[in-house]
């Protein structure tokens, strides 16, 4: 975009830019270096023996995969209807669901823990992902239908001719058809189930259902203001995401940003 | 490269049975459509049935003064509604969330451009930038906020950092006064969504027609020049999304205010989000928060169709 020819110029750009990255470095930096202050390597070994440690990633993991398969079946099977097939009113239901697109989490705690409580599902995983699967879906189809809607009718046309039925035309066209799309749903259900925190904060008080974002509270109960040691139950929690980033970086960032846009 | 394929496998089926049977439209008018209602109903019944079943019975309790253990909580009316208007905290939170979401969104604009146009620009280990600027955005607010509570205390990294800077005069305790509690719940923001603000519109830059850059150059335009007159209006798409995204955020916001000043200290850093769990949870004013919640939800849907409005006013115009 900007052309530099001249050799200062060079070293001016690489310069500034070197400049403005750093903040972005710094907590990163201060994170490790402050969890291996005091004991050192030690802070890690001890965070690791706390028993019940890694069940947290346990949790966190089975809630990720149960959402996203929830809200990958569901936003298919839907996106599939409203572009390919006949409904009645059917943009009508689509702005139904649109409209839950800015609601913040925060409106569905009381009644959810009201209902939750009466049926028996606090406390369970199922408390969680259900709310996250139902704030990620209508998204979640919005994009799938703009996607499928640019399969050509033709091909189901000719699928229905031979004699498939709109189950086979969904198994053996949309499924595969919609693979880039389903990459990218599949990322930010990841990403937004893995890192949430209102949810698992007010619906999971037993710590062997707790998820990830709950560890550095239950840390500073367990070591009572170790600040080093919470700091390595961090770096410890957030080295899994940096890896699956780093090695999976182009599904990353399409997948979050398809997040943020139309 | 989907679409290719697409396109290709398009001219394949008109050739397909469907045309041979004389004319594709005749053929659909006597196959009607099989039915989409049972494939979009698993998505209303989670989404739409959830949601809307919270919000109606979130309303009804609004209505109420329960303290969410009473078996028969009076009808109150309107009144949670008034106590809400007549609260100095609720103001203060709907303060902090406009001044949170106009700081926030033109800051992280601005950084995302510059990255975006620099890291296109020659820079070596240009990747290497890139990944230090996206991991903020991968990891949890949840997991981040100890560090930055203890980066911002008074005997932290940040003091240290402007004392070895010879900016000791500026040291002070961040998170523990008023004055600067809500800059830096802003700033971690902005750390942790610089990221994707800048791979959006990095992909928006790579779709700019090199020749007109090339012409601009040679009809004399200088660097800054062309970013404000061809980059900045060929990039409005991502702007617009940007500044729905982060109207949104802004009034979602909970977890990093929560986890690293508990709203404090004196509401400084009160949100909405925040208010709305205190009030709920911890407090047990369980209709007020109702009424907070609803509110809420008002002014979310309020502010997606007056940005949706706006930016179909400005694309026509264009």
């Amino acid at each position: 975009m900007f052309e530099v020819r001249s050799l200062r110029a060079k070293i001016i750009l690489q310069v500034v830019v070197t400049l403005l990255v750093l903040p972005y470095l710094f907590p990163l930096v201060a994170m490790v270096q402050g969890s291996l202050s005091g004991e050192g390597w030690t802070n890690y070994v001890k965070v690791i023996q706390v028993p019940g440690f890694i069940l947290f990633f346990r949790n966190s993991a089975i809630i990720a995969v149960c959402t996203i398969a929830i809200v990958y079946v569901v936003t298919m099977a839907a996106a599939y209807g409203f572009s390919k097939l006949h409904i009645r009113g059917r943009e009508v239901y689509f702005w139904l669901l649109l409209a839950c697109l800015t609601l913040p989490e925060v409106v569905l705690l009381t009644p959810l823990f009201v209902t939750a409580t009466q049926v028996g599902l606090y406390n369970t995983y199922a408390s969680v992902i259900l709310p996250l699967a139902a704030l990620q879906v209508p998204f979640a189809v919005l994009l799938t239908r703009n996607f499928v809607n640019g399969i050509p009718n033709e091909l189901f046309e000719a699928a229905r001719v031979d004699g498939a039925n709109s189950v086979r035309g969904f198994w053996y066209l949309v499924i595969p058809l919609t693979r880039p799309i389903a990459a990218a749903i599949v990322i930010f259900t990841l990403i937004a189930t893995w890192n949430d925190y209102l949810l698992p904060l007010v619906f999971l008080q037993d710590p062997t259902t707790q998820t990830i974002t709950l560890i550095p509270q239950f840390f500073v109960g367990e070591f009572t203001n170790d600040q080093t040691k919470v700091l390595a139950s961090a770096v410890l929690t957030a080295l899994p995401e940096v890896i699956a980033y780093l090695s999976l970086q182009r599904l990353f960032e399409r997948g979050l940003s398809a997040g943020a846009l139309k | 490269m989907a679409e290719t394929t697409l396109t290709s496998r398009k001219v394949t089926a008109n050739r397909s049975p469907v045309s041979q049977s004389s004319g594709g439209a005749n053929s659909r008018r006597r196959r009607p459509l099989p039915s989409g209602l049972p494939w979009i109903l698993p998505a209303l019944v989670l989404s739409v049935g959830l949601i809307y079943y919270s919000i109606g019975y979130t309303g009804y309790i609004s209505t109420l003064n329960w303290n969410g253990t009473d078996p028969n909580p009076p009808s109150v009316g309107f009144n949670n509604y008034i106590q809400a208007f007549n609260d100095p905290v609720f103001w203060k939170a709907l303060e902090n969330t406009v001044v949170f979401f106009i700081v926030t969104f033109v800051v992280q604009t601005a950084l995302g451009v510059v990255f975006a146009v620099l890291l296109h620009s020659r820079v070596r280990i240009a990747g290497v930038y890139k990944v230090i600027i996206f991991v903020p955005v991968v990891l949890a607010p949840a997991i981040m906020a100890p560090i930055f509570r203890q980066i911002f205390a008074a005997n932290g990294q940040f003091n240290w950092l402007l004392g070895h800077l010879g900016l000791g005069f500026l040291e002070q305790p961040w998170v523990a006064q008023s004055s600067t509690a809500l800059p830096v719940i802003m700033s971690i923001t902005i750390w942790e969504w610089t990221g994707l603000t800048f791979i959006l519109y990095f992909a928006a830059m790579s779709q700019i027609d090199p020749e007109v850059l090339e012409a601009a150059r040679i009809d004399g335009a200088g660097n800054i020049r062309t970013l404000v007159s061809i980059i900045w209006p060929s990039v409005r798409g991502t702007t617009v999304a940007l500044a729905m995204l982060s109207a949104i955020g802004a009034l979602k916001t909970f977890d990093v205010p929560y986890l690293v000043t508990v709203g404090g200290p004196n509401y400084a850093t009160e949100f909405l989000g925040t208010f709305i769990y205190r009030e709920s949870i911890p407090q047990d004013n369980v209709g007020y928060g109702a009424a907070l919640s609803i509110l809420l939800l008002i002014l979310a849907l309020g502010m997606a169709i007056f940005l949706q409005l706006r930016g179909r006013e400005r694309d026509g115009a264009a």
